[in-house]
């Protein structure tokens, strides 16, 4: 009999040794005080949006670039407009990394990682099979920096939320990577992610819910018994009486800042529960930060060559066969064109949330305002396969870098992006990233 | 004179009351008994008096109103070592001072050795008059029952290895078997396996497919090399699948660890349901791969190695599949090797592999705490915080499982509308089996009704019921019959269940009590021997031959230089040779305990007979010096065809070998990593085979071989070392043991010469009778432990305590003794052995209803 791919997962996880395995009743969370007098750093955290087959050029990149132009938005970024005055649109930077694999493998697992692919058993269209990446992605940096530090370390370090993405593990549907070799799975069951947030919460009430029933069993059973082995018995019920009062502590000290979502972890993983999904992702992913449960999350939309059927939008083919229609295809256009400005208004919807939810520690702002958001793509236009010009969006303050413009950077290597991102992220330490020779001259300036 | 002796208080009484503070005694054994047993007939009120006097009253008895004359004796002469009531005195001789020897014995034991320091101090009228006084007050069967002193049989929860195997039973119930494949009643295997994996070879058209089956057949080991070749006929080599599957037998608990080495694509899968997928081996939609073990799908182009580890449960039997894929990567290879617990890295061979299809068996990873080994074998006999940590969580993590798995468990299509009432009935079914009886009617309403009620969806309910059902006493508890009532039906195949598997009762048995079937000791015996087959018991017995040969934590590395060949692998070989002897000694038709210590063969295969068999090992033209015997080569060996893994008896010159007394494993571990070790050999010898009690060292004195002269021999250096008067009270005893044994070298191998000496094995020995004998081999050594009834006491007691984690005089003051008497009668069966052992356990306390039929 076939298990349902949601056990299967949920066993995955825990044989991890996360889930119901951890200590239920000591279970680390993080509680955000408040800091009184306000002075200590806001803490600055990365979060990292994918969206698949590339863009649309003409809805996509504005008309006019330079640091002194306000920023205008087309069509597809829309959705965005009310946050235009924290956004940087980049165009000109390349994925440049080359060698075996496709350019939706190496659009998929270089973007992150900037990085050749190793050779390997996997191929797509007629290049050369590929493997995993070389080396590990730019959030996996960050958040081993992070992690390296007391202040800055987290419960979980870095968080990969998906949304309607496959089980198959190959080069296109991994972009983070803990290193050479070493993918990092997304998990794409909000009840997956519940459950690795807060399972321990929801052991320790279901096992509180329960005690009386198991105290009045001790206690009818001990009246039948000698008093030597009643002893025993009456130790057993001094021991669940302690564990009442451990619950009881337990639930007190984890009052959370941001108390745990109310989602359903029931959903059901299929095409057409994607929109309720990619909330219930975004609202877990705001929670984890806002709980400083970590400060590297990414989320992924499906992966590389993904089918999406987006019916909730009334387009009944998937997503990638579009991508591949010509230019001149109107319809083809027009459908991939309200398939962007649906993950655009995705992006919105995580950008409202992070502005909505005040800065922990009374520290004054916004979330946003020390989150950099990162929305990228593993190809620059889907009909061409093109590496040039990813549809780079940056929003937010996590990183200082100027906003409410655009820039042509004319073919600078992603690499440098790289760089220039850790640096605000304050690594920098970091000289070169991924393939050192498109690093030579060093991180981009975004200030 | 009674006010000079304050631990002697005298009571005044009329008559010595007969007293009963234990339940009644329902030993099958003793229906030869004359008479009804006085503690039966004794009226309720009285006993019930007794037992409320207990057992600090009972104590001060004394079997006349005067004092005896040896007690004072006592006092003054053994007291300070045995206690004021012969109880123990920790760090002296901290047992209770009871046995079985007649009182002439023991007066004689006490003439020739006590007290220690000066025997002579106490002989003639004197050692006559204590031993009288031990004897009436505490040391006999007679007087101990007198008073009282029977010990209860505690409550207890179950044992860590019970925990584990019941949920895993437990959930296993309900857990379809794949294919609904047939199985042996007696077994639990399917006739029609073959050792090896099922091995299915895919032509591929295309990435990550394995669409054209071209060759189906049974792979013994996973090991080739195809470099840039094919694997079959009518197979492209640039690209092919391979998918192997099959079953893989845990013989011990623990972590087991497997490693796969390929340049290609490659996913393990142990301990999952199967999900039998064939064709496209990608996995689009499905979670089939997430949950493996290893997931090496993607290829590097290179020979990587990917290693992982999985914590099984002894005993049992794990679904396992490999799947192989090549796509145009130059050269294709694989091989697949695991690491038991205590082994080392092999190829996962035959021996561990089969072509049976098994469901998957949960299994508890949950760490707790260890069981309390104080009394020497494991209790559940206490509870602490950490305990109930730990049971809460594998609670915790048996509700995650159920919930996951439950369509499969309760049987309906996921998705399916009607699922309600079958996961009703499911939890009820599963509560009723994890108390091991059926439901009361009020639980009946609580698992069917009131926790589905106000709960959201069935499976929150079910989630909050298993915790429930695994934290409450009724599942945590193994007995939970009140004191002095008959259990029931359904006790009597729980307590089957735990004394010969450590689990619950599997249905055949619950369907016994269900219909009253095992209320006579016949027929608690008849299920008993069904039983036996089951590899739950021979995992159990295997774990009890562990405990008893102090081999569990033993290191047996050697010195490098001295012994080069003595490797990792030896020592994993050795071990499977101990294992596999004592399997097929105990479960051969004979299961004679005479076999295990006279064996005159070893099971070995070709690395161990390089250094073990004379013939192979030392040919006489280039034997060494301390190996060279050409009375050593006339041994029966097996045929040359014999596959070099294979281990087959090898029978030794005669008086060369004897049973697991020279097993080379055993003889390796009780030993120094240069040399054999006499004392460590001698101890082993004296309390487990031979079956005498030893106290503490008085001192502790270290071995130190550079203390001693070069030229003399390690029995001379040992003799030295315990010359001292205090340590020959023990020494005695221990070294003529040990040096039975210098004929076996640090790693188990005949020798005639040590050190450039010849080997003096022979010595005089005193039995615990008194008697003088003369022993110089293993064997004499064994026909000692046979000619003796306190060895065969020994092993009978310490088999007891591993099945019911009780002591036998719980059941009876006798009962060691009975068993032991049974055991001699029977020509020493082990398998009877376990039965009766197993009955004893069940029925305790069915006779005391109708205990007039007992005395025919």
């Amino acid at each position: 009999m076939m298990t349902s791919p949601r056990t299967s997962r949920r066993r995955f996880l825990r044989d991890l040794g996360i889930g119901a395995a951890a200590i239920p009743f000591v279970n680390g969370l993080h509680t955000l005080r408040a800091d009184p007098s306000g002075t200590s750093a806001a803490p600055k955290r990365l979060i990292v949006v994918f969206s698949p087959n590339g863009t649309l050029p003409d809805e996509f990149w504005p008309d006019e670039f330079g640091p002194e132009i306000p920023l205008a938005l087309k069509p597809i970024l829309s959705p965005l407009d009310p946050y235009r005055e924290q956004m940087l649109v980049l165009k000109g930077v390349d994925n440049k990394i080359r060698g075996d694999g496709d350019n939706h493998m190496r659009g998929m697992s270089c973007l992150l990682t900037a990085t050749e692919l190793n050779p390997g058993n996997i191929q797509g269209g007629s290049d050369s099979p590929a493997g995993w990446a070389a080396g590990i992605s730019i959030d996996q940096e960050i958040r081993n920096f992070f992690q390296s530090q007391k202040e800055t370390r987290t419960r979980f370090g870095s968080l990969e939320f998906g949304v309607a993405v496959p089980n198959r593990a190959d080069p296109w549907t991994r972009m983070c990577y803990a290193g050479n070799n070493k993918p990092v799975a997304p998990i794409d069951d909000p009840g997956q992610m519940l459950e690795r947030l807060y399972g321990g919460s929801k052991d320790r009430d279901t096992v509180g819910s329960i005690l009386d029933y198991v105290r009045d069993d001790l206690r009818r059973v001990s009246t039948q018994l000698s008093p030597e082995d009643r002893s025993l018995l009456q130790e057993h019920m001094q021991l669940v009486r302690q564990l009442e009062q451990d619950i009881d502590a337990a639930k007190n000290q984890n009052d959370l800042v941001h108390p745990e979502p109310d989602i359903d972890p029931n959903i059901e993983l299929v095409n057409d529960n994607t929109p309720a999904i990619s909330r219930m992702q975004i609202d877990l992913l705001v929670n984890a930060l806002a709980n400083d449960m970590t400060r590297v999350a990414s989320l992924q939309f499906m992966r590389s060559v993904g089918q999406a059927r987006m019916r909730w939008l009334d387009i009944q083919e998937g997503h990638h066969s579009l991508s591949h229609e010509p230019d001149k295809n109107e319809d083809a256009q027009d459908k991939l064109k309200r398939i962007n400005v649906w993950f655009a208004g995705e992006l919105a919807y995580l950008v409202e949330r992070l502005i909505r939810t005040p800065e922990p520690g009374g520290r004054g702002g916004t979330m946003l305002d020390n989150t950099q958001i990162v929305w990228l793509n593993e190809l620059g236009k889907g009909n061409s396969h093109t590496l040039k010009n990813i549809p780079f969006v940056l929003i937010g303050g996590g990183a200082g870098f100027a906003t409410n413009r655009a820039l042509d950077l004319d073919g600078a290597p992603h690499n440098r992006l790289w760089l220039a991102l850790a640096h605000g992220m304050g690594h920098r330490t970091l000289e070169t990233f991924g393939t050192a020779k498109y690093c030579v001259d060093g991180p981009l300036d975004l200030s | 004179m009674a006010n000079e002796a304050p631990s002697f208080k005298v009571q005044p009484v009329k008559s010595p009351l007969p007293t009963n503070t234990g339940t009644s005694d329902g030993n099958p054994l003793r229906r030869h008994k004359p008479g009804p047993d006085p503690l039966w007939s004794l009226p309720p009120a009285l006993a019930l008096l007794t037992a409320l006097l207990g057992l600090s009253v009972l104590s001060t008895f004394c079997s006349a109103a005067e004092l005896h004359p040896g007690s004072e004796i006592f006092r003054k002469q053994c007291a300070s070592c045995h206690g004021a009531e012969g109880q123990g005195v920790a760090g002296e001789y901290d047992e209770p001072l009871q046995g079985s020897r007649s009182l002439s014995s023991l007066t004689r034991l006490i003439e020739r050795t006590m007290p220690e320091d000066t025997p002579e101090s106490c002989v003639g009228e004197d050692a006559r008059q204590v031993a009288e006084f031990i004897f009436q007050e505490f040391y006999s069967t007679e007087a101990r029952k007198k008073k009282g002193l029977l010990p209860p049989i505690e409550i207890a929860r179950l044992t860590v290895p019970q925990y584990r195997n019941v949920v895993a039973d437990l959930l296993g119930r309900f857990t379809p078997v794949p294919g609904g494949g047939k199985r042996d009643a007696a077994t639990d295997q399917d006739p029609a396996v073959q050792p090896g994996l099922s091995a299915q070879y895919f032509q591929s058209e295309g990435m990550s497919k394995a669409d054209k089956l071209k060759l189906e057949r049974v792979d013994p080991n996973i090991d080739f090399d195809f470099a840039e070749g094919s694997p079959g006929a009518d197979i492209t080599p640039d690209q092919f699948a391979i998918i192997w599957e099959g079953a893989l037998s845990a013989p011990d608990t623990g972590h087991y660890e497997f490693r796969v080495k390929t340049p290609n694509g490659t996913r393990l899968y142990v301990n999952r349901d199967n999900t039998g997928t064939r064709g496209k081996l990608r996995d689009d939609s499905s979670a089939a791969g997430q949950a493996a073990l290893i997931d090496a799908w993607v290829s590097s182009g290179e020979l990587q190695e990917h290693t992982a580890r999985v914590f099984l449960l002894g005993g049992r039997q794990y679904p396992l599949r490999l799947e192989f894929f090549k796509y145009k990567e130059k050269a294709s290879s694989i091989r697949l090797e695991w690491k038991p617990p205590r082994g080392t890295w092999a190829p996962l061979d035959q021996r561990h592999v089969s072509t049976a299809r098994v469901p998957r068996t949960f299994v508890v990873e949950t760490p707790f705490p260890a069981d309390d080994r104080s009394l020497g074998y494991e209790r559940g006999s206490s509870i602490s915080r950490e305990w109930q940590t730990a049971t809460v969580n594998a609670a915790i993590a048996t509700a995650a499982e159920t919930v996951a798995r439950l369509p499969l468990l309760a049987g309906f299509k996921d998705g399916a509308g009607d699922r309600d009432d079958p996961i009703r009935e499911f939890l009820a079914r599963f509560a009723a089996a994890a108390y091991r009886r059926p439901l009361s009617t009020k639980e009946t309403e609580l698992f069917r009704e009131v926790l589905f009620t106000g709960a959201t969806n069935p499976e929150s309910a079910v989630r909050r019921a298993v915790i429930l059902i695994l934290t409450s006493p009724h599942f945590l508890y193994t007995d939970l019959t009140p004191q002095n009532e008959a259990p029931d039906q359904y006790t009597i195949a729980s307590r089957l269940a735990l004394a010969l598997w450590d689990s619950i009762p599997d249905p055949a048995l619950s369907d016994a009590a269900g219909q009253n079937q095992l209320g006579t000791p016949e027929q608690i015996e008849a299920q008993a021997r069904r039983m036996l087959a089951n590899p739950r018991t021979h995992e159990k017995i295997r774990s009890f031959f562990h405990q008893w040969l102090e081999i569990e934590e033993r290191d047996l590395a050697k010195d490098r230089e001295m012994f080069p060949e003595f490797d990792e692998s030896v020592v994993a070989d050795l071990r499977h040779s101990l294992d596999l002897f004592l399997e097929q000694v105990v479960w051969s038709d004979r299961s004679d305990y005479r076999e295990l210590l006279l064996a005159d063969y070893l099971l070995l295969n070709q690395r161990l007979r390089k250094i073990y068999d004379p013939a192979v090992s030392s040919p006489p033209a280039v034997a060494g010096p301390e190996n060279t015997d050409p009375a050593e080569s006339d041994e029966t060996h097996s045929p040359a065809t014999t596959p070099p893994d294979s281990f087959e008896p090898v029978v030794f010159a005669p008086g060369r070998r004897a049973g697991i007394l020279t097993h080379p494993y055993l003889l390796s571990a009780f030993a120094y990593h240069n040399n054999s070790s006499p004392i460590h050999r001698g101890v082993f010898l004296t309390r487990n085979i031979v079956g005498r009690r030893l106290k503490p060292p008085p001192m502790a004195v270290a071995f130190k071989n550079e203390d001693f002269p070069a030229d003399i021999s390690m029995r001379e250096k040992i003799t030295r070392l315990t010359r001292d008067k205090a340590c020959m009270s023990c020494h005695s005893v221990i070294n003529p043991l040990g040096f039975a044994l210098e004929n076996y070298d640090a790693v188990g191998r005949w020798r005639t010469r040590e050190n450039n000496l010849p080997v003096d094995s022979a010595s005089a020995y005193v039995t615990d009778q008194g008697d003088t004998v003369q022993i110089q081999s293993a064997r004499d050594i064994a026909n000692l432990a046979l000619g003796h009834e306190s060895a065969e006491r020994a092993f009978v007691t310490q088999l007891f305590h591993h099945l019911i984690h009780q002591p036998p005089a719980a059941y009876g003051l006798d009962t060691a003794e009975e068993l032991g008497d049974q055991f001699r009668a029977k020509d020493f069966d082990i398998q009877n052995l376990i039965a009766t052992i197993a009955v004893i356990s069940a029925g305790h306390g069915i006779q005391a209803s109708n205990a007039t039929t007992e005395s025919k």
